[in-house]
């Protein structure tokens, strides 16, 4: 080292280097903090989407089991109350032939006046004309509610976990054909039906209650392009990673985020009385969760819905 | 602007003039500062009086000294950051890189800085014209930047500046002519 070097000059070098040093450190650490800050936020976003996930699928579990619980208890009444109503329907019909014999019995001769007007006395008093023809539209619409009763009980009695016994092995292409085939008189004529069914495996599932799956999806596909001008229903099938698909596509009214969140929830229903019952997307939600599949929705208010169903291909043991 | 591009014009003036010098600007612009570091953003005013002081102690015209800064700006960046010249394999791609990938990550590293925005247009494949816009107004820096770019590439340009709101546009158009 000469002596004419500088000595604060040198070490200032050696400080900016080592300055240099630091600062580069530090943008190495920002940038990396920089990234995982982006992924930590990824993260939690995800976690977010999987938590209010789950506990829908927590509330629909419970709400299933509540469901299925009540059904089960309102359904053995139920079962007298329909067996009853049937006789007490035959008991009445004895007594209106009682009353019909009555009274044309009066009219004739062969009854003396005190007991004839006896007898139309106490038809009058008790209104019994009136309540012959009142009768039969009680019993009517007696026995149409208590039917109606046992169809929506019959309904959630479908969220209780189906027993594995119940399932066979099965293509589902089969249902979903012949489910298409019930439904041709009310497609036909309104909506433009696009089939594109890739062949599928066969599974072990249940046939019945995915065929009603089928139908509520498609009936609801139906309903929601009943104001829509080229109304088409897309259908689709395909088989990928041991995992089914199935796709049913509309052009129709589409729907909220709003109404998306509640859709499998009972009795949740935006259809007039007579239209909806809120239960279709309830049951169809039962049914897939039995089958550890999953309905996937994607929608556009205005402009269609979505509706994939995944299923896992289950074999029976060769 | 950020401490980093004052270091860069200390380098410069040490460099050239001495450390003598660089203490005595700041000495008369500001007794009291001058210690600048890297992440942090200064007032711009600071740099422009800077800048005019070393003009004034050069006897440099303004257009020279910030050219210049412009150009060892740009080897001193790259020194600092030569990931972002591993990619981009000519002038033209890093050239283009600038506004959509360098000063996108300029962003990440540092708390808002002041970054120009620039857009591209080709007419021809040996001509690529960078619109500048920044309240700045350091067109001039970005030319010397980009003197400095060409010369990293081993490029020679011919660099023309027919739009500049120096001279009332709203922007610049700098036009780089990539010569054989
Ligand atoms: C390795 C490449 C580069 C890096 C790391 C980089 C980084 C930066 C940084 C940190 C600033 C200061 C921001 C602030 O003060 O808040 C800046 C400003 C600037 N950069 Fe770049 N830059 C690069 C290349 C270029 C090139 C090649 C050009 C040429 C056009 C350019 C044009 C500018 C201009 C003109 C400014 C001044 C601010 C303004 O005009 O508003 N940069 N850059
Ligand atoms: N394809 C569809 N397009 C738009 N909205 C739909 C569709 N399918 C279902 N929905 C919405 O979900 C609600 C619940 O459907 P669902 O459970 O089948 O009951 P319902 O059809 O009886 O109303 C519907 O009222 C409707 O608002
Ligand atoms: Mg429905
Ligand atoms: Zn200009």
């Amino acid at each position: 080292m000469s002596d004419n070097v500088n000595p604060y000059k040198q070490a200032h070098t050696r400080e900016k280097a080592a300055r240099l040093k630091a600062e580069q450190l530090l943008e190495d650490k920002s940038r990396k903090l920089f990234q995982q800050k982006i992924k930590l936020e990824e993260s939690y976003i995800k976690l977010r989407q999987q938590e209010s996930a789950m506990l829908q699928n927590e509330q629909l579990a419970t709400l299933g089991t509540l469901s299925a619980g009540i059904a089960h208890e309102i359904n053995n009444p139920l079962a007298f109350v329909l067996s009853n109503m049937e006789s007490l329907n035959n008991y009445t019909k004895s007594f209106q032939k009682l009353l019909l014999l009555t009274q044309e019995l009066i009219q004739t001769e062969g009854i003396k006046e005190t007991e004839k007007s006896l007898l139309t006395d106490l038809i009058e008093q008790e209104d019994l004309a009136f309540i012959n023809e009142d009768v039969d539209e009680l019993l009517k619409d007696t026995s149409d509610g208590l039917h109606r009763v046992r169809k929506i009980i019959n309904n959630l009695r479908s969220f209780s976990p189906t027993q594995n016994t119940d399932k066979v092995e099965t293509n589902l292409l089969k249902g979903l054909k012949s489910t298409l085939k019930l439904l041709d008189s009310e497609l036909k004529g309104s909506v433009d039906l696009q089939l594109s069914l890739l062949p599928l495996p066969n599974t072990l599932c249940n046939p019945n209650e995915l065929n009603q799956v089928f139908l509520n999806l498609i009936l609801n596909a139906k309903q929601a392009t009943e104001d829509t001008k080229e109304a088409t229903i897309k259908i689709s099938s395909h088989y990928q990673n041991d995992t089914i698909f199935i796709r049913i596509q509309d052009n129709g009214c589409g729907m909220t985020d709003e109404v998306k969140k509640q859709i499998f929830i009972p009795f949740f229903t935006t259809k007039p009385m007579d239209k909806g019952t809120g239960m279709g997307m309830a049951i169809a939600y039962g049914i897939i969760a039995n089958h550890q599949g999953k309905i996937i929705i994607e929608s556009i208010e205005g402009s269609g819905a979505t509706f994939e169903i995944q299923l896992p291909v289950i074999q029976t043991k060769l | 602007m950020k401490g980093v591009i004052f270091n860069v014009l200390e380098e410069m003036v040490e460099e050239n003039c001495g450390m003598a010098v660089w203490n005595d600007i700041l000495n008369q612009e500001l007794p009291e500062g001058g210690i600048y570091t890297a992440g942090e953003s200064y007032p711009d005013e600071q740099l422009f009086n800077l800048v005019n002081a070393v003009c004034a102690r050069t006897k440099l015209p303004m257009e020279k000294v910030v050219g210049n800064f412009g150009e060892f700006l740009f080897t001193q960046l790259a020194a600092r950051h030569p990931v972002f010249l591993e990619s981009p394999a000519d002038l033209k791609s890093f050239l283009k890189s600038i506004d959509s990938v360098i000063h996108v990550e300029v962003r990440k590293l540092y708390d808002n800085p002041n970054l120009p925005s620039f857009k591209y247009s080709e007419p021809d494949p040996d001509l690529l014209i960078m619109q500048y816009r920044s309240p700045r107004k350091l067109c001039i820096l970005a030319e010397g930047l980009i003197r400095g770019a060409a010369a990293h590439y081993g490029q020679s340009v011919e660099i023309s500046h027919p739009i500049c709101i120096h001279r009332g546009a709203d922007w610049c158009d700098l036009h780089i002519r990539f010569l054989p």
